[in-house]
């Protein structure tokens, strides 16, 4: 395990899509390495905490994943704050939740604090036989809304791992996205500057 | 000594030890120079036009100790870009080669820096060393003490072979007086000045000057080239006469601020109130001329500034123009740091008088009670206030700073004293919620404050329905409970807590029997009230049965009738078809139908046309739910937190599910009691429809004409697996649910006690601290403000826009309750209405003359931005373009009104008046005033000191004004021939 102070910095991570694509099994896949066919549907939000080493940083994980019914929708929006990526789910194996994708992408805009929040769309189930959205629209998908994008199965661990890390990865290649943004804003032209008094440490015009 | 130390560190101890601080000095220098690597420096190519001021220049400064005295060596160097094919390859180490320093004497595509260290304007450097006392007010003064520190960096520039000239401060740092040497192969050139508070009368002009100048090289050269001679000449504008800054004071006592800057409450104050332009300074230019071709002496002069070949404007701007708008929102920004809580401000007696309002959980009590309203009207509380205001001066010292709070509340009542004001703000604050605010949950875009306040709407609006319902119900239960059959004794799918006739689960079980005496207390404590009308847009579909329960006191009879008929039909319907009832429904089923027959109630709609799963004829009604509870984002992220502390393990996953299933059985409840006879499969076909998985090929829609098979098959589904987990918490929840309507479920937002939390956090706030929360609007209103001014051609201005923008709105998007953030934006804001207000003077002043030309009225407009963006604008045409006619103007009424003299439009108005340039030239004042400043600098390339010696670069820079007079010169000499 890692040591704690070697910590880089705490990412939180959402997951998001309709309920039943495989949100809880894909984070379980990550955290874990397993998958539970009898994973029950989540109620409200449930919440896992992993490190992740990506690139020498060590990050600490804090994923939250929500449930996608939408009655319980009212009360994720909490969950969007301060969020840095954003994992948003779809079944392949069933068009209807990648119909959804419009509006779970709305929710977030609406609902999330950083506006460069990295988002990566993942189209999970490809294990199974009956395949209802083919990997071109996820990616046609992905490309105008400016995501990441992979195919994964949280049954076979096909992409999973590999999804988690880079999303983190982009994360941390955001400037000011998980670092506190210090950088200065402009200053106006040097005008205002007249020559100094006391010698001539300035730069400084003639008159 | 420590000398060549390189080479004979190898064979020798250098011992320091008994070294004296002269040689320590000399060495440290030495090591210095090492350590900067000038003496190894490789040669740049030519520095290009205007690079002086363009590119960057870097500095490196290092502590030098003589005995006590620390001195500080600083490098100036200017960052040169360049490609390396732009080198040329020197031969090593020729003998002719200069130092790039005495070349650069030499060089006049920089000459007249608008921008530059003044040793680069004097000599033209791009590289030198500067040594200086380091402490400001230290100064070296004795001649001898100068010789010695010359000489010191004599040897060490020697033993190093550092080409980069080396200057040595003298007398105070003030006067900017230097002396410096820079050494090369077989030449020395020494750089010297003179500087005097008046200028003598014969150095007055260029012909005095060539005289220094060729007295101080004397060369014996009989007949030496002509001097090159590099004039400029610097006007100064500060009387704009026929423009005047229009922005007028702020006048807050006005009744409706129309004024330019103030505009009154809801647009915030803008502009600068005193025009930022101070002066224009006009630098004609001689650039390069000879000393034949040009006579400038005390009788004569060919310098006419009409005549220069080059003109070039800088414009001066005020340091820091009073802005309205920064002015306010900085003032606003120190309101934010001011710890005072609003007692301590007012004193506790504010308190007293009033002390029902202090009370907060009789608060909301009072803001929602209806008709006599306890708390005060405005005008009530502000004269009362005013009077106690008078009182309380007489008693005591005023308890506040007057101005400080004075502005926050300015803008949020913009017309009452400050107490008043406080008082209104602990009254207000009740009223506000009711009266401006967007009802509904707290909306998390917006700031804390605003969410609180939703809150606190949200709280009110829901007691008040609550206390609406109540009392419509106790009026209509009665009529209610007359169809209200709880004949549910037997039912074994129940649980067997319903299995008793108190199917509400509390003591409303007896609304039957005992229907309008309820303790309206406890009721308000306990239930969830569900709005009588469903969304609007929805009527339509809601069911009659809904209305039938939504017991509203109006609809009471109607209610009966639905009621009545409702019941006829079901009748009707068991009657039409008894034959099919018997035949297809399982015993089970026919037991389950016939003793669920309670009556349904809470529906808010069909969902879709789905029936019940058992019964098909049952249609499937999505219930009323009671609203999720509305949560403002502290509340939510301290929820977050409490979720997130239970941790990862499995007993903390559930334990989390376990404290969000409230919300899942309040559902399932009132689903329960919409459904009568429903299982948790039809809930989850409504709740979370993924999760029932229909058998294939069976169609969604009934359709009348199908025969029995195929209705058979088409309810045929089942959960999903996850959904079958033998004591998944779905199930486990399902199992406790009670068929109870929303509006009789235990509330799961308690308004009372939400609302009294918002009171204790709005009461305990700091000014400070509603200030700060205010700080987003403000950002927010002020850069709307910003951006109403319509101004274009300012690039500067827009990516400051964009950059406050961004700023800003990450800022408020992340929540930030840091003040020293705010402040940084609010920097920017005060800049850009800088900008703005500098941009809109310099355009009044250049565009009082309309030209006829289109070309030439666009070249002056590109004039007057390049003014805004650059330091110093060159003027097209000089004295004859368009910019020129018009500062050719500008000057000559300045000059005009200087003088006492009418103006040219005066003069032009005499109908008598023949002819315009007569009548100027009558007038014996000149357009131009006397250069405020004049430069000139002399070069020649000349044998010294003897007539065998090489020709190296002489060069006196010399400025001339008022009450100052300079001379720089650096000349050098031959070391090898002499
Ligand atoms: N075949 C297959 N089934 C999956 C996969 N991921 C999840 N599931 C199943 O899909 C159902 C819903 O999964 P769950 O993780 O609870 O979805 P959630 O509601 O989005 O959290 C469960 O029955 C899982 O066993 C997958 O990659 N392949
Ligand atoms: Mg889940």
């Amino acid at each position: 395990m890692m040591n704690e102070d070697e910590v880089l910095t705490t990412l939180k991570i959402l997951i998001i899509g309709e309920s039943g694509v495989g949100k809880s099994s894909l984070l379980l896949r990550f955290t874990d390495d397993t998958f539970d066919p009898e994973q029950p549907a989540t109620i409200g939000v449930d919440f896992k905490v992993k490190t992740l080493s990506v690139e020498g940083n060590t990050t600490k994980l804090a994923i939250w994943d929500t449930a996608g019914q939408e009655r319980f929708r009212t009360l994720t929006p909490s969950y969007y704050r301060g969020a840095q990526g954003v994992i948003l789910v779809y079944d392949v194996s069933n068009r209807k939740s990648f119909q959804k994708l419009d509006m779970w992408l709305n929710e977030l805009e609406t609902f999330s604090t950083k506006s460069d929040i990295v988002k990566m769309l993942v189209g999970n189930k490809i294990d199974m036989d009956k395949r209802e959205v083919d990997r071109q629209e996820g990616l046609k998908f992905a490309r105008k809304h400016a995501m990441l994008f992979i195919e994964a199965s949280a049954k076979t661990k096909e992409g999973v791992q590999v999804a988690f890390e880079e999303l983190v990865e982009k994360v941390i290649q955001t400037p000011g996205l998980w670092e506190n943004d210090s950088r200065g804003g402009m200053s106006l032209n040097d005008r205002g500057n007249q020559s100094v008094s006391q010698g001539c440490g300035g730069y400084c015009s003639l008159l | 000594m420590a000398d060549d130390g390189q080479e004979s560190e190898v064979f020798e101890i250098t011992d320091f030890t008994t070294a004296s601080d002269w040689e320590r000095f000399i060495a440290r220098l030495e090591e210095v120079m090492h350590d900067w690597k000038l003496p190894t420096l490789k040669r740049n190519p030519p520095v290009k036009k205007g690079e002086y001021t363009i590119g960057s220049w870097k500095e490196k400064s290092a502590n030098v100790r003589y005995a006590n005295f620390t001195f500080t060596i600083t490098e100036y160097k200017l960052k040169q870009e360049y490609n390396e094919k732009d080198l040329t390859l020197d031969d090593e180490e020729s003998e002719d080669i200069l130092p790039e320093a005495v070349e650069d004497l030499m060089m006049m595509e920089n000459d007249f820096p608008p921008r530059a260290h003044c040793l680069c304007r004097w000599f033209g450097l791009r590289h030198f060393l500067v040594l200086s006392p380091a402490a400001h007010s230290d100064a070296v003064i004795s001649e001898s003490r100068i010789r010695i520190l010359q000489s010191s960096v004599s040897i060490a520039i020697s033993n190093t072979s550092c080409q980069i000239p080396v200057f040595v401060q003298v007398q105070q740092k003030w006067r900017r007086m230097y002396v410096g040497q820079c050494e090369g192969p077989g030449m020395r050139t020494s750089f010297d000045m003179v500087h005097l508070k008046k200028i003598p009368h014969q150095f007055n002009h260029l012909a005095g000057l060539l005289g220094v100048f060729k007295s101080k090289i004397s060369t014996p050269v009989s007949s030496p080239p002509p001097v090159s001679v590099a004039v400029r000449f610097t006007y100064i504008l500060q009387d704009w006469t026929n423009y005047s800054w229009p922005q007028l004071p702020p006048d807050f006592d006005a009744p409706s601020g129309s004024e330019v800057g103030n505009s009154g409450f809801g647009k915030l104050p803008f502009g600068a109130v005193e025009d930022p332009v101070s002066e224009l300074h006009l630098a004609t230019t001689w650039p390069s001329l000879s000393e034949d071709m040009i006579v400038d002496n005390d009788v004569y002069s060919d310098l006419d500034p009409i005549q220069a070949p080059q003109w070039s404007v800088r414009i001066r701007m005020m340091e820091k123009p009073q802005c309205l708008l920064g002015e306010y929102l900085g003032d606003f920004g120190k309101l934010c740091k001011r710890s005072e809580s609003v007692e301590q401000l007012l004193g506790r007696s504010f308190y007293q008088d009033d002390s029902d309002t202090a009370d907060i959980s009789q608060a909301l009590q009072r803001l929602t009670e209806p008709v006599p309203m306890h708390i005060p009207t405005l005008s009530s509380v502000v004269t009362r206030a005013r009077t106690r205001m008078h009182h309380k001066k007489q008693m005591e010292e005023e308890p506040i700073p007057g101005d400080i709070l004075n502005e926050i509340l300015q803008f949020l009542f913009p017309d009452a004293g400050l107490i008043a004001c406080i008082r209104r703000w602990s009254c207000c604050i009740f009223l506000l919620p009711l009266t401006l605010l967007q009802s509904g949950a707290p909306c998390l875009g917006s700031c804390l404050l605003h969410q609180k306040l939703q809150m606190l709407n949200c709280c009110i609006a829901r007691k008040i329905a609550r206390e609406n319902t109540s009392m419509s119900q106790s009026s209509s239960a009665v009529s209610l409970g007359t169809n209200i059959q709880p004949s549910l004794s037997s039912n074994s799918f129940l649980p067997a807590s319903l299995s008793q006739a108190s199917f509400g689960g509390s003591d409303r079980g007896s609304l039957a029997s005992s229907p309008s005496n309820k303790d309206e207390d406890e009721d308000d404590d306990e239930f969830f009230e569900c709005d009588e009308d469903p969304e609007e847009g929805e009527n339509e579909k809601v069911g009659e049965e809904e209305l039938a329960a939504a017991g509203n006191s109006q609809d009471v009879e109607m209610e009966d009738v639905e009621e009545k008929d409702k019941i006829e039909r079901t009748e009707k319907e068991e009657k039409e078809k008894p034959e099919k009832t018997s035949d297809d429904s399982s015993p089970d089923e026919i037991a389950f139908r016939d003793t669920v027959v309670y009556q349904p109630e809470g529906r808010l709609r069909q969902c879709g046309d789905l029936t019940l799963i058992c019964n098909d004829d049952e249609l499937l009604y999505i219930p009323i739910t009671q609203d999720p509870a509305p949560m403002t984002e502290d509340q939510l992220e301290e929820h977050a937190t409490v979720l997130a502390e239970l941790g990862t393990s499995e007993e903390g996953a559930e334990l989390r599910a376990r404290m969000q299933s409230a919300c899942l059985l309040s559902d399932m409840e009132a689903f329960k009691a919409a459904n009568p006879g429903c299982m948790l499969e039809d809930f989850v076909r409504w709740y979370s429809p993924r999760d029932y998985i229909e058998d294939d090929d069976s169609c969604n829609t009934p359709h009348p004409d199908m025969n029995e098979e195929d209705r058979d098959r088409m309810k045929k589904g089942k959960l999903s697996s996850r959904m079958m987990i033998p004591g998944n918490m779905w199930q486990e929840v399902w199992s406790q649910a009670k068929p109870v309507p929303a509006r009789r479920q235990k509330r799961l937002f308690d308004d009372t006690k939400e609302a009294e939390k918002v009171l204790h956090y709005l009461a305990s706030l700091k000014p400070a601290e509603v200030a700060l929360h205010l700080m987003p609007m403000l950002i927010h209103a002020a850069i709307i403000r910003i951006q109403h001014i319509e101004i274009e051609g300012l690039p500067s201005l827009t990516s400051l826009m964009t950059q406050i923008t961004q700023r800003a709105s990450k800022l408020t998007r992340m929540g930030s309750t840091d003040i020293k953030k705010y402040e940084e934006v609010i920097k920017q804001i005060e800049l850009a209405e800088v900008v703005i207000a500098r941009a809109q003077s310099l355009r009044a002043k250049f565009s009082q003359q309309v030209l006829e030309d289109d070309d030439k009225q666009t070249e002056l407009e590109k004039f007057v931005s390049s003014l805004l963006e650059q330091p110093e604008v060159s003027v097209l045409g000089a004295g004859r373009g368009p910019a020129g006619t018009i500062l050719h103007r500008l000057f000559a009424a300045a000059q005009r009104s200087a003088n006492m003299l009418p103006s040219e439009e005066e003069l032009l108005a005499d109908d008598d008046v023949v002819d315009h340039a007569s009548q100027s030239s009558s007038v014996s004042v000149k357009d131009f005033p006397r250069p405020a400043g004049k430069e000139f600098i002399l070069r020649t390339r000349v044998q010294r000191p003897t007539s065998y010696s090489r020709a190296l670069p002489q060069r006196l820079f010399c400025v001339l004004m008022n009450n100052d007079f300079r001379l720089a010169g650096a000349f050098s000499e031959d070391t090898t021939f002499f």
